[in-house]
């Protein structure tokens, strides 16, 4: 039987395609009910999107231990989500759960993600695809993606910076921080310019500095693989980090030394 | 009176809010009669009162009440529901706990409701649908826009357990952006309650 959550499936479009999930743009409401005072109208037809993020079947998976995996995902990633919310990290609100067919329904961030915008390229996309087109413009002069957003990239790292303490200090850790995982919200949103962590798949609730430290690890190494020059913008966000930890700081930073020296040694030998 | 359906879902809904409502001890009083009488009168009244009657207060933006109603529907079409009825499933979405006679309680009617959201979800529309709704709750029929005006925050945030959270006092914000802060984090407590911890 077609369920209720697969039509609405059917009816969305795609946006990416990850090796847990698919992600789609959807609209959950009819219009009718859109015209709410305290969203935003989309410039289409005034209806507001929401993502849609569908944990597909795993074939070589038992059925039942998918299942059960599935729903535990989904669970563990909108109560991630919820606690971030309830402490101040910007994360997408919640829209709809269906652990059932694996889904879970997100407020659509209107932005773009932090790897675009230093221009790393869309996720999985070839690197030198680009065509340099030399024609009669005056589009020599390289324009600052971060200018439409009204902000310095080094503004954007100390946004980030500042994001990842309030999460870690409410005992988040996020588990896969990379550029792909931060959207740099429009100005032009109800809720203004914001840095927003996306993509609480891998999150877990965790006191350990060791942890927190992993997860900046885990942030300088895709930061070092994306992005030319990364030293500095690593940089720009740990001091902004540093100051929103508090005395949180020094043990996390610590292990930090700890994790990047063992990182150092597994390199050289692997 | 707003009459919808989502294209994904097998329901038909029916809303309206009315504000201001004078009677709500006698609408209170109707629909636990109607849960009471026996026969053919007693089938009689309980369509009369087949609604869920939400407490306009507690609602913090139409995407609020959107949403319970969706994760109801969705329950029921699930075959999951976690209480009677498709209605009462609305009230349960809304409560932030399992406990689902508080939630009627709570969001529900009650004798000083003064602000009424009327619900009717059904597997077709109902062509006399406003008739029914003005025969149970009188007062004037306001557009959904009216919800932002007739919240009442203090309640809001004691049900929700809203003080405590550090996204409240985030240093700096307006009160016009903390009641969007608050509506975030209810809607999505509203969203994800089938698997709040
Ligand atoms: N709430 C959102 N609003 C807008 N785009 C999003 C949102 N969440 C994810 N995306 C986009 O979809 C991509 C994949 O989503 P993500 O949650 O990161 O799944 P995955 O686990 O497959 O990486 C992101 O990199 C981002 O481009
Ligand atoms: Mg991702």
């Amino acid at each position: 039987m077609e369920s209720a959550t697969s039509r609405l499936l059917a009816s969305a479009i795609q946006v990416s395609q990850g090796a847990e999930a698919k992600v789609f743009k959807a609209y959950l409401h009819p219009c009718e009910f859109a015209s709410s005072s305290t969203s935003p109208s989309d410039a289409s037809d005034g209806r507001t999107p929401i993502l849609l993020k569908y944990r597909f079947h795993k074939h070589y998976r038992h059925p039942t231990l998918d299942t059960t995996l599935t729903k535990a995902r989904v669970a563990g990633e909108a109560r991630a989500i919820i606690k971030c919310l309830r402490h101040g990290v910007n994360v997408p609100g919640i829209r709809m759960v269906d652990t059932a067919q694996g889904v879970l329904g997100l407020e659509w961030i209107d932005g773009k993600s932090i790897r675009l915008l230093l221009g790393g390229g869309a996720e999985g996309e070839d690197e030198t695809t680009e065509e340099e087109t030399e024609d009669d413009s005056h589009e020599i002069e390289e324009e600052d993606p971060f200018d439409e957003y009204g902000i310095s990239e080094d503004d954007a790292m100390r946004m980030i910076g500042t994001e990842i303490a309030k999460m870690h200090r409410a005992d988040i850790v996020h588990g896969d921080l990379t550029t792909s995982n931060m959207i740099l919200r429009h100005p032009s949103s109800a809720k203004g310019l914001q840095l927003v962590l996306i993509d609480f798949g891998l999150a877990y609730t965790s006191t350990l500095a060791e942890d927190k430290a992993v997860d900046l690890y885990v942030l300088e190494r895709a930061f070092a693989s994306t992005h030319p020059a990364s030293e500095l913008l690593v940089a720009s966000v740990l001091k902004a980090y540093q100051e929103h930890m508090g005395k949180e700081w020094l043990p996390v930073s610590k292990r930090l030394d700890d994790v990047r020296l063992r990182g150092r040694k597994r390199s050289m030998v692997g | 009176m707003l009459s919808f359906h989502h294209h994904h879902l097998p329901a038909h809904i029916h809303l309206a809010l009315f504000h201001p409502v004078s009677h709500a001890a006698q609408i209170r009083a109707r629909i636990v009669r109607a849960s009471q009488l026996e026969g053919p009168e007693g089938d009689a009244e309980r369509e009369a009162v087949n609604f869920a009657f939400i407490d306009a207060r507690l609602i913090t933006s139409t995407l609020h009440l959107q949403t319970a109603i969706h994760q109801a529907i969705l329950a029921e079409a699930q075959g999951a529901l976690r209480t009677k009825t498709v209605h009462s499933e609305i009230l349960w979405a809304l409560s932030p706990n399992n406990n689902i006679t508080e939630a009627i309680r709570r969001f529900g009617v009650s004798d000083n409701t003064t602000a009424l959201i009327v619900v009717r979800v059904g597997s077709s529309g109902i062509p006399d649908i406003e008739h029914r709704m003005k025969a149970i709750a009188t007062g004037d029929i306001r557009p959904l826009s009216d919800l932002s005006k007739l919240t009442d925050w203090a309640t809001v945030k004691k049900y929700y357990k809203l003080n405590a959270d550090p996204a409240m006092k985030a240093p700096g914000l307006s009160p016009e952006q903390q009641k969007l802060v608050a509506d975030e984090i209810v809607v999505s407590t509203v969203a994800m309650k089938s698997v709040a911890a």
